[in-house]
């Protein structure tokens, strides 16, 4: 379909004239945020996930500008999303592509929910999840719990709000955990009306 | 399920694609700086935090460079049992490891090397790495040094790592007429740069005269 190929030529675009960095640069900063969280939150793994999920959620509130302002910038039309698909395809091949220089495909489409799927993770290069010993028991915590790249959740979840669309968003698979892909499974809530609520209605 | 083979077994390949978008690295450090900010009560105490988060990051960084040059090395066919093989050379002196870090470290994390490395006249121990546009404080509207703390620690952790103790910290200078400010492309350029203030441990500075004689 000629839509599809234009949202993927656009990502490309958009990797193409942005400035980059060092990826082990990134995923070593991102190491270090997770070893200060898990420090200041002492190994508690759930709490862990929600920070991380927090954190992506500021993040991504700021993403949805940047694309759209990058390109028109770039003169690239992003045409407007009509339906989930297109959604789902303008996050994972300009979404994804544009900032992080990765492939990500669209599966397990419904009108409510649609998975990406993410086979190569920045984030994870060099990371490896500890696994439990026998001896220790269930004292020690169980890292099969982290959800290490959580802080996708959180940016998909804060970049849609931005487009008025309420989601959740989870790991349903993990590389890190021994599957063979990192899925991430997003399910449409609500569609929020337009406006900035109560507080801000003019006098 | 069978255990996935560990990672210590797999080879450090670069990765498909080595880069990211600045501005990936942009958020997740402004994410970084703000998560610290929440918990801190000071500046210093911000600055502290954060050169304590990329002291982990230079010991890392200072393995995988290593590891990388030697496997580089190993690449290269041998033509000859007299052709001398470049090895892993372990840097003794004060100087090499400073010129490792200005050059190396610096190309490997940002792309380019540092702007310059100096000596400083007034004291014995101290030494300046200059860098016109250090990527954390890119986005940074009113340039503190304290957002570039973090850099400050991974030159700590390389040269702790590397067995030179020395207290890092970061500054800022204004930048001088006629100097070349190129900054990133869309941004205004900056009127100021950073300094990393390395300031090595007497038994370190004992140790590089014992050297030279």
């Amino acid at each position: 379909m000629s839509k599809s190929a234009n949202i993927a030529a656009a990502g490309h675009a958009l990797w193409a004239n942005t400035p980059k960095v060092n990826t082990e640069l990134f995923a070593l900063t991102y190491g270090s945020l997770i070893t200060e969280i898990l420090r200041d939150y002492d190994q508690d793994i759930s709490e862990v996930n929600v920070q991380l999920e927090r954190i992506g959620h500021s993040i991504g509130v700021r993403c949805v500008d940047e694309l759209l302002a990058k390109s028109e910038v770039n003169g690239i039309n992003i045409p407007m999303c009509r339906d989930l698909r297109e959604t789902a395809e303008v996050i994972a091949k300009i979404g994804f592509r544009m900032f992080l220089g990765v492939n990500c495909d669209v599966g397990k489409l419904t009108d409510k929910s649609f998975s990406l799927y993410l086979s190569e993770n920045p984030l994870n290069i060099f990371v490896e999840l500890p696994s439990m010993s026998e001896d220790e028991g269930g004292s020690g915590p169980d890292w099969n719990q982290l959800k290490y790249s959580n802080i996708y959740c959180g940016v998909i979840r804060g970049a849609l709000e931005q487009v008025n669309l309420k989601v959740e968003c989870s790991f349903v698979r993990d590389v890190l955990r021994g599957d063979e892909v990192n899925e991430i499974r997003v399910n449409v809530k609500e569609v929020l009306a337009e406006g900035a609520g109560e507080d801000y209605h003019e006098e | 399920m069978s255990k996935p083979t560990s990672i210590l077994d797999r080879q450090i390949m670069r990765p498909k694609n080595d880069q990211v978008s600045m501005s990936a690295f942009a958020y997740l450090y402004s994410e970084l700086v703000q998560y610290h900010q929440t918990r801190v009560s000071s500046i210093s105490e911000l600055e502290q935090r954060l050169s304590s988060s990329g002291y982990g990051v230079g010991f890392k960084v200072l393995e995988l460079l290593a590891y990388r040059s030697k496997e580089q090395s190993h690449l290269t066919p041998p033509i000859s049992h007299t052709v001398d093989k470049p090895k892993t050379k372990r840097e003794t002196r004060i100087m090499a490891i400073l010129q490792f870090i200005s050059s190396a470290v610096w190309k490997s994390l940002f792309g380019r090397p540092a702007d310059s490395l100096e000596k400083s006249i007034d004291h014995a121990d101290e030494y300046m790495i200059f860098d016109c546009n250090p990527i954390t404080s890119n986005f940074v509207s009113v340039h503190q040094s304290s957002a570039d703390a973090y850099i400050s620690g991974i030159i700590a952790g390389v040269l702790e790592g590397a067995g030179f103790s020395a207290r890092v910290s970061a500054h800022t200078v204004d930048v001088e007429e006629g100097e070349s400010r190129n900054g990133y492309i869309g941004l205004p350029s900056r009127k100021d740069k950073a300094v990393f203030l390395v300031k090595f441990a007497e038994k370190v500075l004992q140790r590089d005269t014992a050297l030279e004689r």
